[in-house]
């Protein structure tokens, strides 16, 4: 695993797309050069004792050569309420890249089958399968055509992209698992990657355990630390006592390792 | 910043001090379970610079730690109720110990026991390593059903200490609760029955709300509350404690960096731990070193031993 660092890095843009949501530009040159898919950063942008700790994001591209790389999050709280207000120029305190790096890329089909938010984690990874071209499916889903996150990016790695949404204002009318069976069913793919929805999870995870494909989670938890210190992003391990920490053994997990609520 | 020819004053003072005949280079170390030593924390500085190392409480079984959610942002602090998960002595003796050993740094080694024959034996345990400097009792992790009552009853607290300071050479430290009548009478009881050092103190016990699941925030329901938050909580506890105990104290609660960690030296504590600030910067406690060295030289001491406890007058 690359060293991860803690910086003081520069907030190069900003931009909200679509409403509810920020995309930041970062410019730090060590973890634009050595994140890799499914890595994340924490992220403090405030000297302040409420917000207290710094939020985890996954990085959702990073460019090496222009030393910057970008976060979407989702603005809901205090802490990416404060985020999205930072103008451009502004310092944030950064540490990463953190959490293990996707490093397997020999599926010969890759579905992506996310929501929301969801969409932000795994933009890297699209990115890597199209400079190895692979074919990757992304099925992205939202309640709503304006709720859509990451869509252009997506589109731009993506082999297909399919959108469902649940008021059917475009694409399926439905829900997006729907959209990933046929996919499999038509032989396109054999690994899927999902984040952004329970049932999502559960899906995937039971595809995983009827041998269907290679079922593979982004995982959140309240983290406070994102290095193994504070344990507080835990996970129950299916099938055994114990839990695994999304800072450190994930944030990606096979589906099958790990309860899924 | 040191030119040619010009002498970093900082650089004269001396940092050590001395923790029950254990001498720590400097005043600064973590709290227990707030920092791991591993190659990720080795990127921001090493571990061989802190004034003392010390391990994530074990228990003498694994235990798989409380379900989550497991912490929650507090104004200026955060609760949490990790429940103190570990592998066990076993696997903590064979893989994690000679790692901490190997430091350079003295090993406080902290323990906590669920019956009253698991401080013993534990305690034994360790020392028969040879590879701990101090043995901290954690008699107070309010996340387990068997932490608190071990240092909020004296007669309980009097049991544990004396057991386990009657059983080991290596000097005893007592991690105390701060949710008692008066903490001092805590602190007394603990050098009574004979325990060479105090670290205080332990969380709070708090809870919070999550507004829209409508339930508690945290898995455990209830959890320690720490950080700045409780700052002005400990530092009286260790000031109170000084004026009524021997023994030198390792004072924590919210040590954000210097400034803090000074206070807490000022009013009585000999040494400084930093908890939930590791999680916020990574360079939390060299900072808070450099910081130390840097407000004794402009003050014109030539040992941190020289400011502690002198907020007393």
């Amino acid at each position: 695993m690359a060293a991860p660092v803690y910086r003081k890095a520069i907030l190069v843009s900003r931009k909200e797309s679509p409403k509810g949501y920020m995309h930041l530009v970062i410019r730090e040159e060590q973890i634009a050069q050595t994140a890799g898919p499914g890595q994340f950063v924490m992220v403090r942008g405030w000297h302040t004792g409420d917000p207290i700790l710094p939020r985890p994001f996954d990085i959702v591209l990073a460019d090496p050569l222009k030393g910057i790389f970008r976060l979407c999050i989702k603005v809901e709280g205090k802490g990416t309420r404060f985020l999205s207000t930072l103008k451009k120029g502004s310092g944030l305190y950064v540490t990463g890249p953190l959490g293990k790096s996707i490093t397997e890329f020999d599926s010969a089909g890759t579905a992506l089958l996310v929501r929301g938010a969801g969409a932000a984690a795994v933009v890297f990874l699209a990115e890597t399968l199209a400079k190895l071209k692979k074919p990757v499916y992304t099925v992205l889903s939202a309640s709503t055509k304006s709720r859509l996150v990451c869509r252009s990016l997506l589109e731009q790695f993506s082999t297909d992209v399919f959108i469902a949404t649940d008021d059917g204002t475009e694409g399926y009318s439905g829900n997006g698992t729907d959209l990933l069976d046929k996919l499999i069913e038509e032989g396109k793919v054999d690994t899927v990657y999902t984040c952004g929805a329970h049932r999502f999870a559960r899906h995937v995870k039971a595809l995983d355990l009827a041998g269907k494909v290679r079922g593979y989670l982004f995982l959140e938890g309240n983290m406070g630390c994102g290095m193994g210190d504070c344990h507080g992003c835990a996970v129950k391990k299916e099938g055994k006592d114990g839990y695994a920490l999304v800072c450190m053994d994930g944030p990606v997990f096979r589906s099958r390792d790990v309860v899924v609520e | 910043m040191a030119g040619a020819g010009i002498e970093d004053p900082g650089q004269q003072v001396d940092l050590s001090v001395d923790i029950a005949g254990v001498r720590f280079p400097n005043p600064v170390m973590p709290a227990s379970g707030t920092y791991e030593v591993d190659e990720i924390h080795d990127n921001f500085f090493s571990p061989s610079e802190l004034g003392a190392v010390i391990n994530k409480t074990i228990f003498l079984h694994p235990r798989p730690g409380n379900p989550p959610p497991r912490i929650w942002e507090t104004p200026c602090g955060m609760l949490n109720a990790i429940g103190i998960p570990c592998d066990g002595a076993e696997a903590f003796i064979r893989d994690r110990l000679p790692i901490l050993r190997r430091l350079g740094p003295p090993v406080v080694v902290s323990i906590a026991g669920e019956t009253m024959d698991e401080w013993i034996e534990l305690s034994e345990l360790i020392e028969s390593t040879g590879m701990a400097d101090l043995l901290e009792l954690n008699l107070s992790c309010p996340n387990l059903s068997e932490g608190i009552p071990w240092s909020t009853e004296e007669k309980t607290l009097e049991r544990v200490v004396s057991t386990v300071v009657g059983r080991v050479k290596l000097p005893v430290v007592a991690k105390l609760s701060p949710v008692v009548t008066d903490i001092a009478d805590m602190a007394r009881t603990a050098e009574a029955s004979g325990a060479a050092a105090l670290s205080m103190i332990n969380t709070y016990k708090g809870m919070a709300i999550d507004i829209k699941k409508k339930r508690p925030a945290l898995g455990n329901i209830t959890g320690g509350l720490s950080g700045p938050a409780i700052r002005p909580l400990a530092v009286w506890a260790v000031y109170s404690a000084y004026e009524t105990v021997k023994i030198p104290i390792i004072g924590m609660g919210g040590v954000d960096g210097p400034t803090a960690a000074i206070e807490f030296l000022l009013a009585g504590a000999s040494a400084v731990a930093v908890g939930m600030y590791n999680f916020i910067d990574p360079f939390a406690m060299k900072r808070t070193i450099e910081g130390i060295r840097t407000y004794l030289a402009e003050e014109g001491y030539s040992s941190v031993r020289e400011i502690i406890g002198l907020g007393h007058g």
